[in-house]
């Protein structure tokens, strides 16, 4: 029987804001573009939320909403870095860690717990249920994340991805107020039915608005409805796909916590909150977000021969461009000579560009072609472990390259 | 002018002259291709200012003139030709160049000659001569390892120096470097050292047919250029400015590791290793494995992709030295296989992170470096 844990950051962006400038604690802000650049809220506070602010609305309607919402302008980098020391420590917990987003992770915490079937039979003798083990790790973790880095974060933990995930979702609803929820929710093995019964089908994974609608129109609201539907009718209504729903219905999710070890590309992209037409200031997000991939390439121990840039014109048509490399490389500045070059040769100076992103593909172990005339790249190679060692204990912005 | 000249020479020649034609130049006239009349024979030029090959065909000729007319469309037009017998007639006011050829009527607006950058006609009185056929293959062993990346402009050539009766050229791209020593049946008149674009060897070898005897070289003092000739067409290349790395310092002088093996078996290992290792970062990975006292020594040729699975090859070897396992780039180690003659292969290194020199067994006229891959 495994045990995972999702952990949820509360509002991170706003979070990581807050502990950057604390006046800003308790109040209503919302990060973002402005509006007058068709900015959209990527993240709001929950005082904020409170007053009827919420994710991915414009930003002019966030304003009409609450007209004394403060805007705050987004900062990638602040945002990763503090992702970053999250799922450092959730590794610290438990080696198969699953990454889904930059505020989102799952935990197989298995090995931690207490078979939860044998402890409930023996529960007479043993004091450690599953259910106290397991919110004892779950309280550990939002502690510690709270202690060390000041951010809260909302925690689900059942037998499954799918339950612990819900789990963490209907903690979050549950906590209403200006203060983030925190919310800690186990649900214990077998009763994962029950839990998912009176919760609305479209918390399912798979159910979007048009099988929601699909469903509704069928009498099937809630979940526990959808459980006692059958298999065999809703594949005739869905396929595949139903069966699959039906599954889900009972609280059955076989998918392991599968760390992302088989990427096939590691890329950043940036949509900016209104088109640019600067080359200095595009060429400096290109910069940036190089310089993330090839973080992140090192971080996972990988190195790539092609570099992709994408690119997203005002009318939204999107073009990728790709070079390849005689050998694979990991360097920030291999990969951002490389994309620069290809921005340069697809872009006209002075075009407008609405997102822009960095990629590298055609992954393998970071070996790398050593030269001839060697000293210069084995000198740069040096210089770039000291500036990852020092940003990953300090901070992004403790060292940067001079331009 | 007015000239006749057999169809299948003109696509000859058009063909030699092709590669130098710069179809997206600014300077228009340099997508066309100039023809002349000259001492009785047609003259055939194009260039792109770095490079100009010249090539001269026999044509029977009513009147002498000059122009140029767009080189790709000319090469098409001539291509479909139905008749083996081509008349080409300008009207020299116009510049309109009509060709007729069997019942096919076709008038082609030209640029004026004038306008065509001069060909230099260098003395060839001093000329270094060298044997066709050992001229291509030092070519062939030599070029594919100069770089292609324009930020290193002394890399794209090969680095070509005459001392005595030596001949040898250089090239490497920063990670290999393959050096071919050949000898004159005469001695230079003086040394040369000079870099020429790895690119204008590669035509030249292209356009010397096999059944001529000598090249020859020369560079006009103080032009930057260099000027090959062979029997019906000259080429010229600008030269590349600047100093070419000292290669002889990275050539190792000892090894620790001599393994033997046939170049047949290495090469068609290291094909099969490629199809995998071309999914990702290229790499092969060579386990040379002592030989014993009585037992033969064997290289495992392996590689891997994350995206599509693995490959791996035994190969009997003779070792000599440490066993030793390093990686290289398949497609480097691939290349040189490709160049060598010899039916057997050595490749000397002492270490992982150390140099590997490939040397065909039985030729002491070429030797070939490869820097390893750092396996991270």
């Amino acid at each position: 029987m495994s045990t995972i844990l999702h952990l949820d950051l509360d509002a991170f962006f706003c979070a990581v804001e807050e502990l950057h400038d604390p006046s800003l604690t308790g109040k209503p802000f919302a990060v973002g573009g402005r509006p007058e650049e068709r900015g959209v809220v990527a993240s709001c506070s929950y005082a904020a939320r409170a007053q009827g602010v919420r994710s991915a609305m414009p930003m002019g309607r966030a304003l009409r909403q609450c007209p004394e919402l403060i805007i705050v302008p987004p900062q990638r980098s602040r945002y990763s870095h503090m992702s970053q020391q999250v799922m450092d420590r959730l590794h610290n917990l438990a080696p198969l860690v699953e990454q889904i987003s930059i505020d989102e992770a799952f935990v197989d915490i298995s090995d931690l717990c207490p078979d939860s079937n044998i402890s409930s039979r023996l529960k007479v003798e043993s004091l450690d249920t599953f259910e106290s083990v397991a919110a004892g790790i779950g309280r550990k973790i939002q502690r510690q994340i709270m202690d060390e880095l000041g951010l809260p974060c909302s925690v689900g933990i059942a037998s499954n991805k799918l339950v612990a995930k819900i789990a963490t979702e209907t903690g979050k609803k549950g906590a209403r107020g200006s203060s983030a929820p925190a919310a800690l929710t186990v649900i214990e093995a077998g009763r994962e039915a029950e839990f998912l019964s009176p919760l609305p089908v479209s918390m399912l994974w798979g159910v979007g608005p048009k099988t929601e609608e699909k469903l509704s129109s069928l009498g099937i609201h809630t979940i526990g409805q959808l459980a006692t539907a059958g298999a065999e009718n809703l594949a005739a209504l869905f396929g595949e796909n139903g069966r699959q729903m039906w599954h889900h219905a009972r609280g059955i999710d076989e998918r392991p916590v599968s760390p992302e070890h088989t990427a096939k590309s590691i890329s950043q992209e940036t949509t900016f909150s209104r088109d640019i037409s600067d080359d200095k200031t595009l060429e400096r997000t290109l910069k940036e977000l190089s310089v993330e991939v090839g973080k992140n390439l090192r971080r996972e121990k990988l190195a790539g021969t092609t570099i992709k840039i994408k690119l997203r014109w005002p009318d939204f048509t999107t073009l990728t461009r790709q070079a390849t490399l005689p050998a694979a490389t990991d360097l920030d500045e291999e990969i951002f000579q490389t994309a620069l070059g290809l921005l340069r040769k697809t872009r006209e100076p002075g075009a407008p560009l609405r997102l822009v992103g960095v990629g590298v593909s055609g992954l393998g172990a970071p070996a790398r072609q050593m030269e001839l005339w060697g000293a210069q790249t084995e000198k740069q190679r040096k210089i770039q472990s000291v500036i990852d060692d020092l940003q990953a204990r300090f901070g992004d912005s403790i060292i940067k390259k001079g331009r | 002018m007015k000239v006749t000249v057999l169809q299948e020479n003109l696509t000859r020649g058009l063909s030699a002259v092709s590669r130098a034609v710069s179809p997206r130049s600014t300077l228009p006239v340099l997508a066309n291709v100039l023809i002349a009349t000259d001492e009785g024979r047609l003259r055939l030029s194009a260039t792109n200012l770095e490079m100009g090959i010249t090539c001269w065909i026999g044509a029977k000729i009513e009147e002498e003139g000059s122009t140029t007319v767009p080189a790709r469309m000319f090469a098409d037009l001539v291509n479909t030709m139905p008749d083996n017998q081509v008349h080409l007639n300008l009207d020299t006011r116009t510049q309109t160049l009509h060709i007729q050829s069997g019942a096919s009527k076709n008038d082609v607006k030209g640029i004026d000659a004038q306008e065509f950058p001069p060909m230099p006609v260098p003395d060839f009185d001093n000329a270094i001569n060298i044997s066709v056929a050992d001229f291509k293959e030092m070519i062939q062993q030599v070029a594919f390892a100069a770089s292609t990346d324009e930020a290193r402009p002394v890399l794209m050539g090969v680095l070509v120096s005459v001392d005595k009766d030596t001949v040898t050229m250089a090239a490497a791209d920063g990670y290999r470097l393959s050096v071919r020593k050949s000898t004159l049946s005469a001695v230079a008149p003086s040394p040369v050292t000079a870099i020429i674009p790895a690119r204008a060897l590669s035509e030249l070898a292209r356009i010397a047919s096999d059944g001529e005897q000598q090249v020859q070289m020369v560079m006009p003092k103080g032009r930057g250029q260099v000027v090959f000739r062979v029997k019906d067409a000259e080429l010229v290349s600008q030269l590349i400015d600047g100093t070419f790395p000292d290669y002889q310092q990275i050539i190792p002088r000892s090894h620790k590791s001599r393994t033997l093996v046939s170049t047949a078996s290495l090469l068609k290992a290291c094909k099969q290793a490629e199809i995998f290792a071309r999914e990702g970062s290229n790499i092969v990975r060579l386990n040379i494995k002592n030989s014993g006292e009585l037992q033969p020594g064997e290289v495992e040729i392996s590689a891997h992709s994350e995206e599509t699975g693995k490959n791996e090859t035994l190969v009997e070897a003779t070792v000599d030295g440490i066993p030793l396992l390093i990686a290289f780039n398949v497609k480097f180690l691939r290349e040189v296989l490709e160049v060598i003659k010899t039916p057997n292969v050595a490749i000397e290194t002492s270490a992982p992170n150390a140099p590997g020199v490939i040397k065909p067994v039985g030729d002491e006229h070429f030797l070939h470096v490869i820097m390893p891959m750092h396996l991270g």
